[in-house]
């Protein structure tokens, strides 16, 4: 499949350049590790102990040493150490990965469980008052920033409920399924929220657009009873754009979603690197960025090929 | 005209258009001075009142008018939506437009380029953009527009590949026209409509990208009045204030809205077919 | 669906969550579940700065001495100690009973590498500055370290009652392993450390002073402080430290909730950059100054958390704010004052770090709302904290409202800004030689009373030259379960009476 090879080949290009664009671009903020450790205190270090620090932190050598000697770590699969956590980045972004992953496909869940049904609903029942509700509701979904959901989520639980989800640390899937559940389901609403609103209106669109086509109509005036139409006929169609829609919004959610994971405190891929570009920890703000990209190609690439299986009128490589 | 007849007929779009025409209207406002209050004006004595006659909104933590920093911050949170919008559009289309007619070598550095930034997760490219450049008004605009610049270059390049092989740019070249006389008149012309439905799709992203922005204490600077600024400085006072995080709050709501509303209705005008079919 | 049956619904749902959530942990020992917003950056006594590592540090290490929550000095790994009469010795007998958390003693030995290790520019530790006045350190026998010092210094003692001259084991130090295993001789034992997200800690039995009613620490970090208050409220966390007022102030309507809030040492400050014009002039400075409401600051900016102050913070040696140069707003005079300097009015910058502190923007527009009556138009640039330190070690800016931190000693706190020889003359870009002076007498006289004096001269001269506008200190804040009890809080910010703490319930 040439198509298929030619992507893959891009991908290394791609990759290169988000490195190069991040390990310079990160570089030219003001400010490094030893400021980022000691703030203003750093003042007080004397000319020797400022290069001792230079030294332990990596930072004495000119930046293009730097990168040459990151990027030959990186083709032998090595990210480098993290000079916060003291520890391989690759083995601190594997750890943080599984929270981001699960949120992810639970928001996607979320999404799907409510935006499909959704759709389908006020596309079959168009123009009358469940489809305008749904409509609007679904337009106030995307309107409403996430931090407003998530801050005012976290205050009715806590102030009515006497309960947050359990925040600071990861309770994983294998270790406590039910508190795992606890932990994940509050941020996964918020950023399910506006994400069920784009596959709503979506769904609606397509299901509008694929009851009007011949084979559908051919379908009814055969007998066909109109939910069997609806779901056995026209919904496989009328999913080819949702797949596109959430297979893109999946790939932005696996690169860490930093302000519900800031305010439902939780240790993912996005608050890491936020955190790390707080603390000028460039090995491994380089190497969540790269990892995020990455993630972010496969699944688009996924999306594409997913597409055309789906659908046999998109031939690949046309778009 | 013919579009804007059709868009006050549409029964969402005029909606939509309402509330655009009202927020600009209280902009221009905003802008000249005709509000309540002066929006930076501390009244200190009366801090965190609630809504009353002579503060419509309440007051903030300063006693400054939150209705009347509505109004400025409204106009704040405009001209960064529509200036990096705009910068996007236009530097998404030249790049589109280049990369689809030309193809080749010159195509594959651009698109690969623009499929780099897109790879770059967004707010961390925003952040990036600020943390070097040093966050105000002109940085989050170039911010914004470095997210948005791949998308508005892959919805030109599209249709460019497509138009390039039909009959009438054919024909314009058989004529002699020159490639700068085609690329404009015959591609341009083609492309208003995909990109207008992009352009206010865009600017309700924007919006809330924006409000992002300033809630992590990125955007528009203190004590410039903007709603992301707002919402973020009134989040510790959700309880004691909560008015100065609803009205912004709402502000922020309804003026996306009306965008979401206002392209919606644009693109079941412009291109019927494809009714919410790109997203 | 009704209404009450849906909210009915939830709650069950809730509940049911929660059950299975506290049902999941296996019934395990008792833990204090700390929470803070901002965590540790390393591990390294002796370098760490960051409020929150030495927060965490002071929980696992001891210095020889520490800071009671009166700010005296009481014994810690040292049991007494003594200068001698020219104060050129000072001689610490170390507690026999002080063991490091793998049971071996304390010895001088320790106490000589530790020190000697905080004086090596290798280890990169800025607080060496503080212990320059010594010449060596003496190890006569494994109960006793004498510090032979090149000049008399008073202050030393308040400088070593601070996590930064931590005790660490003379091994760790040639082992090289300080900076990355925490063993010290304090109440705790560091088992993990995931960085801004966990640690765990749990009582040290080998510990000197004496038993601790409760097991271990569990520390969360949450960023959100309005996060931190829900799981107060929610009874997921019993013990939290807060930073942002506005977050504190909400404390006390909580029922179950008790706020422990103490002045600290840092002051909020309005530093004046002396060699921009026009703040070269005496008299701008000090319009400036008479321009600024510093209770109208402190009442909007931190709703009213904290003290008008002076450049003296700790209790001992501040004077009355009152007495000190136009700490009474008077905008006349500092019309006056400009008129006379001939200065009509000017624009300026001032820098500001995003969140740090959380009131540092508000501050600046009240101050920009303020100095606007006197014609002075201040530009706010709000900027990343690495950014901001950046500007402000260099030097570079017109003006800056920081939070700088305090001690428990006024030489310690000053020397490095407002002395000729100081490490940070340039951020202050001011000396005055009637203030170094007095900051020289500071250090050597050990006389208390003495002292006090050569410290208000040195506050009335310092406010009246005005190179900084003091305006206030910030409560330093604590929050916790009300079953919890027998915190002390401290103005250094400690939480080392967590060790006297009992869990309730």
């Amino acid at each position: 499949m040439p198509y298929l090879a030619r992507r893959l080949l891009t991908f290394p290009l791609i990759l290169i350049g988000v490195s190069l664009l991040v390990f310079f671009s990160i570089r030219m903020i003001p400010g490094d590790a030893i400021t980022a450790m000691l703030g203003t205190e750093s003042g007080l270090l004397t000319p020797v102990q400022r290069q001792a620090l230079a030294e332990y932190f990596g930072i004495d050598q000119p930046v293009l040493v730097q990168y040459g000697r990151w990027l030959s770590g990186v083709m032998q699969g090595d990210l480098g150490l993290s000079v916060t956590h003291g520890r391989p980045v690759l083995t601190i972004i594997l750890e943080r990965f599984p929270l981001t992953l699960e949120l992810a496909l639970l928001s996607m869940v979320i999404a799907l469980g409510i935006g499909v049904p959704a759709g389908v609903l006020a596309a079959t029942q168009s123009e009358r008052p469940s489809d305008v509700t749904v409509r609007i509701i679904a337009m106030l979904g995307q309107s409403t920033p996430g931090f407003v959901v998530g801050l005012v989520i976290i205050y009715v639980l806590s102030v009515y409920f006497g309960f947050v989800p359990t925040m600071g640390s990861f309770v994983p899937i294998w270790v406590d399924p039910l508190a795992n559940l606890a932990q994940l389901i509050f941020p996964a609403i918020t950023l399910g929220f506006a994400f069920a609103a784009s596959v709503t209106r979506i769904s609606r669109a397509s299901m509008l657009d694929v009851l009007s086509d011949d084979y559908v109509r051919t379908a009814r005036a055969k007998g066909v009873p109109k939910l069997s139409v609806v779901w056995h006929h026209a919904l496989p169609n009328a999913l080819i754009p949702v797949v596109t829609l959430s297979g893109v919004e999946f790939g932005y959610l696996l690169g860490g979603a930093v302000i519900v994971e800031q305010i439902f405190a939780l240790p993912g891929l996005g608050r890491l690197t936020l955190e790390a570009i707080g603390q000028r920890d460039y090995a491994l703000v380089q190497g969540c960025v790269l990892f995020i990209a990455f993630n972010f190609l496969i699944v688009n690439l996924l999306v594409d090929l997913a597409y055309a299986a789906l659908d046999p009128r998109i031939r690949l490589g046309a778009r | 005209m013919r579009i804007l007849k059709a868009i006050v007929a549409h029964p969402t779009g005029r909606i939509g258009a309402a509330i655009i025409a009202i927020y600009l209207l209280l902009a221009v406002c905003g802008y000249f001075g005709f509000t309540p209050h002066d929006p930076l004006q501390q009244f200190r004595v009366d801090r965190l009142k609630p809504p009353s006659s002579s503060y419509l909104m309440g007051t903030d933590l300063f006693g400054r008018d939150t209705a009347s920093r509505l109004m400025a911050g409204i106009g704040q949170s405009f001209i960064i939506a529509f200036a990096s919008v705009g910068l996007a559009t236009l530097l998404g289309t030249i790049i589109g437009l280049l990369a689809g007619w030309w193809g080749g070598l010159l195509d594959g550095v651009f698109m690969r380029s623009m499929d780099m930034l897109l790879a770059f997760p967004a707010i961390l490219l925003a952040l990036l953009i600020i943390a070097i450049v040093g966050p105000g008004t002109a940085t989050s605009v170039v911010a914004i527009a470095a997210v948005y610049t791949p998308i508005f270059a892959r919805v030109v390049r599209g249709p460019v590949l497509t138009l390039k092989r039909r009959d009438f740019v054919d024909a314009a070249r058989t004529f002699g026209s020159s490639q700068g006389y085609i690329l404009s008149r015959h591609m341009l012309l083609n492309l208003v409509a995909p990109l207008t439905v992009q352009v206010t799709l865009a600017l309700a992203w924007a919006l809330l990208t924006e409000a992002g922005l300033s809630f992590l204490g990125l955007g528009t600077q203190p004590p410039a009045p903007s709603l992301g600024l707002m919402m973020s400085e009134a989040r510790n006072l959700m309880q004691q204030a909560p008015w100065l995080l609803a009205f912004p709050g709402l502000t922020i709501m309804l003026g996306i809205l009306g965008f979401n509303l206002f392209g919606d209705a644009l693109r079941d005008i412009l291109d019927p077919r494809s009714q919410g079919r790109s997203s | 669906m009704n209404k009450k049956i849906s909210r009915t619904a939830l709650a069950g749902m809730a509940a049911a969550l929660l059950a299975s959530a506290s049902l999941a942990l296996p019934a395990q020992a008792a833990n204090l579940r700390l929470a803070w917003a901002q965590d540790a950056t390393g591990l390294d006594p002796h370098a760490q700065t960051a409020f929150s590592s030495l927060r965490l540090l002071e929980l696992i290490y001891e210095p020889l001495v520490r800071h009671d929550s009166a700010l005296d000095v009481v014994p810690a790994v040292a049991e007494s100690w003594e200068f001698s009469d020219d104060g050129q010795t000072l001689t610490f007998k170390i507690d026999p009973n002080a063991k490091f958390s793998d049971g071996a003693q304390v010895t001088s030995e320790d106490v000589k590498a530790s020190f000697e290790r905080l004086l090596d520019e290798a280890t990169g530790a800025a607080a060496r500055s503080n212990f320059l006045s010594i010449a060596s350190i003496d190890a006569p026998d494994p109960a006793t370290v004498v510090f032979n010092l090149s000049q008399p210094d008073a202050p030393l003692l308040v400088a070593m009652a601070s996590i930064n001259a931590a005790v660490v084991p003379a091994k760790a130090v040639t082992e090289g392993t300080v900076a990355t295993t925490a063993l010290g001789s304090g109440p705790f034992v560091l088992d993990s450390w995931e960085p801004n997200s966990r640690e765990q800690l749990s009582v040290n039995a080998h510990w000197a002073g004496g038993d601790i009613a409760y097991d271990g620490i569990t520390i969360s970090v949450l960023p959100d402080e309005t996060a931190i208050l829900a799981s107060l409220r929610a009874g997921q966390t019993d013990f939290a430290l807060i930073n942002d007022p506005l977050v504190a102030t909400l404390v006390p309507n909580e029922p179950n909730l008790q706020l422990n809030a103490v002045p600290g040492l840092a002051y909020n400050v309005l530093q004046l950059n002396p060699s921009r014009a026009p703040m070269d002039k005496l008299q701008v400075r000090q319009a400036i100054s008479c321009a600024v409401d510093r209770q109208d600051v402190l009442d909007t900016a931190l709703v009213g958390e904290g003290k008008v102050t002076g450049p003296l913070t700790m209790p001992a040696y501040a004077s009355d704010p009152s007495t000190l140069f136009c700490y009474e707003q008077d905008i006349e005079k500092a019309k006056a004052l400009m008129a006379e300097a001939g200065v009509d009015g000017f624009s300026v910058k001032v820098i500001a770090a995003t969140g740090e502190p959380p009131v540092a923007s508000a501050e600046a527009q009240v101050l920009q709302s303020q100095l606007a009556e006197i014609g002075i138009k201040l530009e706010i640039e709000l900027m990343e904290l690495n950014v901001y330190v950046d500007r402000w070690l260099a030097g570079d800016f017109d003006m800056a409202v920081a939070q700088n931190g305090g001690r428990a000693d006024p030489y310690p706190m000053y020397n490095r800004y407002f002395t000729k020889a100081g490490n940070l003359v340039k951020v202050s870009n001011f000396t005055d030689d009637e203030i170094d002076s007095l900051l020289q007498q500071g250090r050597v006289e050990t006389d208390i009373a003495k002292r006090k004096e050569i410290f208000a001269q040195f506050e009335a001269r310092l406010t009246e030259l005005a190179p900084w506008v003091w305006l206030s200190t910030s409560n330093t804040y604590t929050a916790q379960l009300k079953t919890l009890s027998g915190f002390e809080p401290s103005a250094t910010g400690t939480l080392f009476s967590l060790t006297k703490v009992t869990l309730g319930q």
